[in-house]
C-alpha cells in the first residue's frame, strides 16, 4: 500500500463480511423451509419469498461493496495519487447500508401481507433478486454515481492510464447502465424477463467478470511481480473472450420464456463456448505464478487465487455448461440443477474473489506483510469442502427432480417428496460450511502480524 | 501476439457479439407480440401481473421456470388447475394445503385481485414458449407410468395425479376441504358429471370444476364408485 486513502477500502470489507454471514443464516433458514413443514403461523409471516429475497440480495450487496471497495483500493495505486474524495466514498458506504438496512425492513413487511397497490411504492417490487423497492432504487442509482464520480476523477487528475484501470472502469460504467434495465415497470411478462437477464446475466457473465479479472490482474501483479504489460495483453485476450461469448450467449435463458426460436442456437452455440475464457483464466494464475519474480509472502491470498481460480472453472464453466444445451436445459430449466449451479458459481467466482482480495489487502491495510494465516487457512478448506457439497447435494435433488418431474411427469410435491434426504443433507453440510464462514470471517477481522 | 493484436481480438470479439445481440433483440420485440399474443394483453392481464408482483408470488413459485423453486411453477397453471382451482388455493391456502409438506401464506386477495390474477396466468399459459414445461403437456406421462408401473387403475393414478388430494383424501391421506373419498355415495355417472361441473348438480358448490377429459373424469369415477363397495 503506498496511499493513504487506500485505507477507505476497509470499511467496505468490513460491512461485506457482515453481510456475508447474515446471507449464510438466511441460506440454512431457507434449506430448513425445505427440508422440515413449518408451521402456517410463522409461513404467514416470514414465508420462504421473504428469506430468499434477504439471501440474494445480501449476496448481491456484499459482492458489490466488496467490489467497490476493493476498487478503492486499487486506483489510488493505479493512478499515483490519492483517491479524489475520501469524503464520498464514506457518504457513499452510507448511503448503500441505508438502501441495504431500509431494503431488508421492506421486503419483510411486504412478506407478511402488508402491501401498497402501486408498482413504483409497494415495499417489493416483486421479482426475484430485484425485489428492493423502486422508490430504493433511486438512492442505488445515487451511490452507484457518487462511486463511478470518485473513481473517474482520480483517474482522470492522476498521470496514469492503465489498461487494468480502464478495464476496471469500462466494467464498473457497464454493470451500472445494465442496472437501469431492472428498474421499469414492464406489461409483458415475456419482456420483463427478457431485460431482467440484462441485468443478472450480462452482470454474471459480463460486467462482473470484467470487473473481477481486472482486480484480479491487479493483485496478481503485486503478489508475483510478473511484467505488467504480459498480465495486461492476456487481460485484453481473455475478457475479450468472455464478453465475445457471454454476451450472445445471453440467449441460453430465452430458449423458454416465449421469443423466437433462433436463440436456441445462438445461446447454444455462445454460452457452451463460455468455459473456454475461465480455463484461460485459470492456466493463467498457475503460469504467472510458476514464472514470479518474487517470493509469495502472502500464500494465503494466493491459495485464494488459485483455489477460487479453479473453483470459478468448476462452478461457471463444467455446472453451467451442464445444463446450458436446449436439449437439456428443457428438462433442467428451473429446477434444483439451476440451484446447484448458481451456489457454485457464485461461491467459486465472486465469493472467494473477494475473499482473496481481503486476504491480500488488509495486512498492507494495517501495516505488515506477515500475518498469522493458520486460522485463516482452515477456514478456506471447510468452506471449500462443504460448498462443494453443498453443491452435490442441490445436484443429487436436481437429477431426482428432472427424472421424476421432468421426464415421468409426476407431479411437483410428489417429486419433492422424494428429495427431502438431499435438502436435509444441505441443511447438514450448511452447518458446516457455516462454521467455516464464522472462522474466516473472524480471522479476517481480527487479522494480526505473525510473531 | 502483439500487444496491439490482443487489444484488437477485445475489440472485435465484444463488436460482434454485441451486435448478435443487440440486432437480435429488435426482432425478438418484432416477434414477441405474436409469440405471446401481446393483442390480448388487456388492462385485466396487465393488473394481474402487479398482483402477482405485489404478493411476491414470484420467489416461491417460478414462472416461465425463473424465481424461486420452493413451489410449483406456474407457467401453465391455469391450464393445471383452471380459475376455481386457482381461487381456491389463492383465497384458503391454510385450508388447502393444510395436509400439505410445504405451506403457502395467507394473504387477503381482494376477489377482484383474484380475478386479475386469474386473467394473467390465463394470458401466461398460452405464450408460445417451445413447448416448456415438459410436465405440464397435454399428454401427461405421470398417469401412464402409475398405470403401468404400480399397477394403479387409471382412476386412482388420475386422483393422484390431478391434484384431488389436495382438497380430498383417500386411505386416510390428502386434504380435508372436500369429503373422504370413502364417504362419497353416489353412483358413477352422478360423480362424473359431479367432477366435470359441480355447480350443475349442486349449485352452492365450492368445489372448482376439474379439468380432465370425459374419459378421465369417468376412469375416477368409476374408482370412486367402487369404493364404497367394500375396498378401504
Ligand atoms: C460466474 C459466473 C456465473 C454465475 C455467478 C452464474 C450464476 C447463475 C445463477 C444464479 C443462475 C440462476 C438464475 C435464476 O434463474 O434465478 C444461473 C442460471 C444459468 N446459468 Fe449461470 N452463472 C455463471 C456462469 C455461467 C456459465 C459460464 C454458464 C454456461 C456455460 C452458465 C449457464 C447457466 C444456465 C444455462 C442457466 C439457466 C438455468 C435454468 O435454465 O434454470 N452460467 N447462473
Ligand atoms: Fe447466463
Amino acid at each position: 500500500m503506498k496511499y493513504e486513502s487506500q485505507k477507505i477500502a476497509y470499511p467496505y470489507f468490513v460491512v461485506a463480511l457482515l453481510l456475508f454471514v447474515l446471507q449464510v443464516v438466511m441460506g440454512l433458514w431457507l434449506a430448513t423451509n425445505y427440508a422440515f413443514t413449518l408451521p402456517q403461523w410463522l409461513v404467514n409471516v416470514f414465508p420462504f419469498s421473504t428469506a430468499r429475497a434477504f439471501h440474494t440480495n445480501l449476496l448481491v450487496l456484499w459482492s458489490l461493496l466488496g467490489f467497490m471497495g476493493a476498487t478503492y483500493y486499487m486506483i489510488p495505486e493505479e493512478s499515483k495519487r490519492e483517491l479524489y474524495s475520501k469524503k464520498l466514498a464514506y457518504i457513499q458506504l452510507a448511503a448503500l447500508v441505508l438502501v441495504g438496512v431500509t431494503a431488508l425492513v421492506t421486503i419483510f413487511i411486504n412478506g407478511m401481507g402488508i402491501t401498497i397497490d402501486n408498482p413504483w411504492f409497494n415495499f417489493n417490487q416483486g421479482r426475484p433478486l430485484l425485489e428492493i423497492p423502486r422508490w430504493l432504487d433511486l438512492l442505488v442509482v445515487v451511490g452507484a454515481l457518487i462511486f463511478l464520480f470518485n473513481v473517474g476523477m482520480t483517474i482522470l487528475k492522476g498521470e496514469h492510464w492503465t489498461v487494468t484501470q480502464a478495464m476496471l472502469l469500462t466494467g464498473l460504467i457497464t454493470l451500472s447502465l445494465l442496472y437501469l434495465f431492472g428498474i421499469p415497470v414492464y406489461e409483458n411478462e415475456t419482456i420483463d424477463w427478457y431485460y431482467w437477464w440484462w441485468v443478472i446475466h450480462l452482470w454474471v457473465e459480463g460486467a462482473w467478470e470484467l470487473v473481477v479479472a481486472s482486480l484480479t490482474a491487479f493483485a496478481l501483479i503485486k503478489l508475483t511481480g510478473v511484467n505488467k504489460e504480459v498480465v495486461e495483453k492476456w487481460l485484453y485476450i481473455e475478457i475479450g473472450l468472455f464478453l465475445f461469448t457471454g454476451i450472445a450467449g445471453t440467449g441460453h435463458h430465452y430458449y423458454w420464456l416465449g421469443a423466437p426460436r433462433y436463440w436456441l442456437y445462438v445461446g447454444g452455440v455462445f454460452s457452451a463456448l463460455e468455459p473456454l475464457p475461465i480455463l484461460l483464466m485459470v492456466i493463467d494464475v498457475f503460469k504467472w505464478t510458476r514464472e514470479r519474480k518474487m517470493e509469495l509472502v502472502n500464500p494465503l491470498a494466493w491459495t485464494y487465487m488459485g483455489g477460487g481460480a479453479l473453483y470459478h472453472f468448476i462452478g461457471a464453466g463444467i455446472w453451467g455448461f451442464m445444463h446450458t444445451l436446449p436439449q437439456i436445459n428443457y428438462y433442467t430449466h428451473g429446477s434444483q440443477v439451476t440451484v446447484a449451479h448458481g451456489h457454485l458459481a457464485f461461491f467459486g467466482a465472486y465469493a472467494l474473489f473477494n475473499l482473496m482480495f481481503f486476504y491480500f489487502a488488509i495486512p498492507e491495510i494495517k501495516g505488515y506483510r506477515i500475518y498469522d494465516d493458520s486460522r485463516g487457512k482452515l477456514g478456506f478448506w471447510i468452506m471449500i469442502f462443504s460448498m462443494t457439497g453443498i453443491g452435490l447435494a442441490f445436484s443429487g435433488a436436481g437429477i431426482l427432480q428432472t427424472y421424476l418431474e421432468r421426464v415421468l411427469g409426476l407431479g411437483y410435491m410428489t417429486a419433492q417428496a422424494q428429495m427431502q434426504f438431499w435438502f436435509k443433507a444441505v441443511i447438514g453440510i450448511g452447518i458446516v460450511f457455516f462454521i467455516g464462514v464464522l472462522r474466516t470471517v473472524t480471522d479476517l477481522l481480527t487479522l494480526r502480524p505473525k510473531m | 501476439m502483439e500487444f496491439k493484436a490482443a487489444k484488437w481480438i477485445f475489440i472485435i470479439g465484444t463488436s460482434i457479439s454485441a451486435m448478435i445481440l443487440l440486432g437480435l433483440t429488435i426482432d425478438t420485440h418484432r416477434q414477441v407480440t405474436a409469440l405471446t399474443h401481446a393483442d390480448q394483453l388487456t388492462p385485466q392481464v396487465i393488473a394481474g401481473k402487479a398482483v402477482w408482483e405485489k404478493y411476491n408470488c414470484n420467489d416461491c413459485h417460478t414462472i416461465l421456470g425463473f424465481g424461486g423453486y420452493y413451489a410449483p411453477d406456474m407457467t401453465k397453471a391455469y391450464w393445471r388447475l383452471g380459475a376455481e382451482g386457482i381461487k381456491v388455493r389463492v383465497l384458503g391456502p391454510d385450508k388447502v394445503f393444510a395436509n400439505s409438506m410445504r405451506k403457502m401464506p395467507k394473504y387477503d386477495l381482494t376477489e377482484e385481485e383474484v380475478k386479475n390474477l386469474i386473467a394473467f396466468l390465463k394470458w401466461v399459459s398460452e405464450i408460445e414458449n417451445n413447448n416448456w414445461p415438459p410436465q405440464d403437456q397435454k399428454y401427461k406421462p405421470g398417469v401412464n407410468i402409475l398405470v403401468a408401473g404400480v399397477g394403479m387403475s387409471k382412476g386412482a393414478a388420475l386422483i393422484k395425479e390431478a391434484g384431488c388430494l389436495a382438497c380430498h383424501s383417500l386411505g386416510g391421506v390428502g386434504g380435508l376441504q372436500g369429503p373422504e373419498f370413502e364417504q362419497v355415495k353416489r353412483d358413477k355417472d352422478y360423480i362424473k358429471n359431479y367432477i366435470l361441473d359441480p355447480r350443475s348438480i349442486n349449485p352452492d358448490a365450492t368445489m372448482p370444476a376439474q379439468r380432465v377429459s370425459e374419459e378421465e373424469a369417468e376412469a375416477i369415477a368409476e374408482y370412486i364408485a367402487n369404493l364404497k363397495e367394500g375396498r378401504k
